[in-house]
This record gives C-alpha cells, sequence and structure tokens, in this order.
C-alpha cells in the first residue's frame, strides 16, 4: 500500500525554493551522501534514517538516475530504522545478572556504577541479536509543478521528513491547505474573514439543551 | 501569510464544507455541474462518516456500514451541534471511479481508492497513478472553490444556510 500500490493515503506539500542549476547530478550526490547506509551490528538504540529507493527498502544507490527520477516525478522513500529491546524481559534479565553478580562477591547490594556497567553490557550483548523495526515513507515528488505527496499521516513521520528534505535539497516543504484550492485570492480573504457558520439550526439546538 | 508560511488551514471550513457537500449530493441528487476543465460528475456520501464536537478536535461518533449517511443518527449528529470531521465520498467523472475519505480540518486525501491500473513497468505506473491523484485532486479543488464562491457570497445566508437547517432538521 502506498504510492505505487493499493489506497492512497498523503500528505500534499508545496515546494518552496529555486531548483538550483544541474539540479539532477546536484540531487543525485546529496541523495547518494544521504542514503540509508545499513549500520554495524553492534549499534546502539538511536535511529538510523537514509534514502532508499522506492522500488526495494535495500536499495539505497542513487547513482542510476532510472531508478528514481522519472521525467518531472522524483520518486524516493525514507527509511528509518530503530532497534527496540523488550523492556520487561531486559529488567527482568538485569535483576537477575545483579542477583548473580552480589552472590559472586558474597555482597548485600550492588553498587550503582556496577549496575550501570552490568545494563550497558547486556544492552549491547542483545543489541547484536536484535533485529531493528523498519518504518519506510514514500513520497513523490513533481518536481515542475513543485508539489509532493507524502504517503503517512502522522505530524512525526511528516516533520522528520521535511527536515529531511530540506537537509537534503535545500528546499522547504509547506503543508498544503484546502484554501490553495480556492482560485481567487479575494474568495482565500473573504474565507478567512468569514466568522464560522453554525450548521444546525439555533431553534433545533436550543431544543437539545 | 506569506508564500513561503503557506495558507493556514481554517478548522471550521472543513466541517462546512463537508456538510455543503453531503447536503448537495442529496439535494441535486448526486450530480454536479463543476467549471472547466471538470465538467459533470457525480458524487455520493460513501461507507464513512465521523463526526467530533464544534470545540473539540477528537472524533466522538463514527458512522460506517452501507449508507450511514441516510440514517437517522447522521443528521442527528449535526442537528445536535457536532460537526464533520471525516467523509468518506464516492466520485465517477465519465468512466472513472474513485473514493476517498476526506481527513479533518486539513481535509488530507486518505484511503484512496483510484481506478485500477492497467500499465506494467514502474515508471508508466507512477505517471498512471499520479494521473489519477492529479484528476482527483482536480475535481476535489473545483468542489471547494464552488463551496468558497458560496460561502463568500450572499447567497450562503439568504439560501444557503437555511436550507442545509431544513435539511438538518429533517425537512428533506
Amino acid at each position: 500500500m502506498g504510492i505505487m500500490s493499493g489506497a492512497m493515503s498523503v500528505r500534499r506539500f508545496r515546494v518552496v525554493g529555486e531548483l538550483p542549476e544541474g539540479w539532477r547530478e546536484l540531487f543525485r550526490d546529496r541523495l547518494q551522501e544521504l542514503a540509508f547506509k545499513t549500520p554495524p551490528h553492534e549499534v546502539g538504540k538511536e535511529e538510523i534514517e537514509g534514502w532508499v529507493e522506492v522500488h526495494n527498502l535495500l536499495d539505497a544507490d542513487f547513482e542510476n538516475y532510472n531508478r528514481w527520477l522519472y521525467n518531472e516525478f522524483v520518486l524516493i522513500a525514507l527509511r528509518v530504522d530503530k532497534k527496540r529491546l523488550p523492556a520487561k524481559l531486559f529488567a527482568a534479565t538485569l535483576e537477575k545478572r545483579c542477583e548473580a553478580w552480589k552472590k559472586e562477591k558474597e555482597v548485600e547490594r550492588v553498587p550503582a556504577s556496577i549496575r550501570t556497567e552490568l545494563k550497558e553490557a547486556l544492552e549491547l550483548e542483545w543489541l547484536k541479536q536484535t533485529l531493528p523495526t523498519v518504518a519506510v515513507t514514500e513520497a513523490a515528488w513533481n518536481v515542475n509543478e513543485e508539489w509532493l505527496v507524502l504517503h503517512g499521516m502522522s505530524d512525526a513521520v511528516s516533520d522528520r521528513f521535511r527536515k529531511r528534505f530540506f537537509r537534503t535539497f535545500g528546499l522547504r516543504l509547506v503543508p498544503w491547505s484546502p484554501l490553495d484550492w480556492v482560485r481567487t485570492t479575494d474568495t482565500v480573504e473573504g474565507l478567512i474573514n468569514k466568522a464560522p457558520s453554525l450548521m444546525a439550526s439555533p431553534e433545533d439546538l436550543g431544543e437539545l439543551r | 501569510m506569506s508564500e513561503q508560511d503557506g495558507l493556514p488551514v481554517l478548522p471550521h471550513l472543513a466541517g462546512e464544507f463537508y456538510t455543503w457537500l453531503w447536503w448537495s449530493s442529496e439535494v441535486q441528487g448526486a450530480v454536479f455541474s463543476l467549471p472547466d476543465p471538470v465538467g459533470q460528475i457525480e458524487l455520493w456520501v460513501d461507507e464513512r462518516l465521523a463526526f467530533r464536537n464544534a470545540d473539540d478536535t477528537k472524533v466522538t461518533a463514527v458512522m460506517t456500514g452501507e449508507a450511514p449517511s441516510t440514517s437517522l443518527e447522521a443528521r442527528a449528529a449535526l442537528a445536535g451541534g457536532k460537526v464533520l470531521n471525516d467523509l468518506r465520498v464516492g466520485i465517477r467523472r465519465d468512466d472513472r471511479e474513485f473514493t476517498v475519505t476526506l481527513k479533518g480540518p486539513a481535509m488530507h486525501i486518505t484511503g484512496a481508492k483510484l481506478p485500477q491500473v492497467m500499465s506494467e513497468g514502474i515508471d508508466e505506473v507512477l505517471y498512471d497513478r499520479m494521473f489519477l491523484y492529479g484528476e482527483l485532486s482536480l475535481v476535489l479543488a473545483a468542489l471547494y472553490d464552488t463551496f468558497a464562491e458560496k460561502r463568500v457570497s450572499a447567497a450562503w445566508e439568504s439560501e444557503v444556510l437555511p436550507g442545509l437547517r431544513r435539511w438538518i432538521g429533517g425537512e428533506l
């Protein structure tokens, strides 16, 4: 389900800013630079993000224009990986490790510094074995008409994408408003200045109260 | 309000537009004659209506299933002062049929079912899907622009709103 198939749920943006000369080459280089790079296994809990191709989230090589540029359309996806440890199981296991340490050292309490060491060691051990959760947000950008649709409805996803987009292309994504559909500026001004209408009749509302 | 910041999203307008669409589709038998280049389309309320309280942003009532717009509860919600937050509509233009949920004050296009694309190859599929998305946006833009023109005209207070209120009150 996304831009290329199935039901479409999109946010629309206007792309604001001047398209640089030689934008195809420049954008290719920037996409390459900020493409998703598979992290080493021992990487921590931080989120890893980068551009991938829409065809397959494992493809992050933008050298070939035919894989991401289709005439006036740029088709890209933002991949975000995050490793999450099962919190309850982790806490219980850490408790067992602390108990084992106390038994080995024949002491009553585990000092805070040792507890932190044990926690970090366990985290590292588990993160090596844990696969990340992967989120991919697809977008289609019409370069000529200066609009972009993002397949995803969450504010957090949208904010992340906009930041990455600006960092990559130096262009701003401005959220589209329904008022962009109105043809004349007089009508837009008129709508902005009109107070909300009470759709139900005041009599009906009065009867209910 | 600058080009850089974009136009504002006015929350009350979406609810008014959704209600006007629903009402218009019932009083004029689903047919809308829109300005060029759109022309004539058919529009009907489909399988989902979601309401919120006027002073809140959270959806408080959802009606789904077959023809929820014909149910007494749906118009009773409006009569009780609730505001439409999401509206699922079907649209037919020529032989192409779309269904889409317009969601929230920003009128996001969600769950849009576009006509089946028979193309092969990613580039053809992309062009076809974007063309159909563009056509859907074009129709919605023409509908919203038609609503906007009425909304700022004197006829809104003298004709449209009284008609809407009679319909909400069950006169149609």
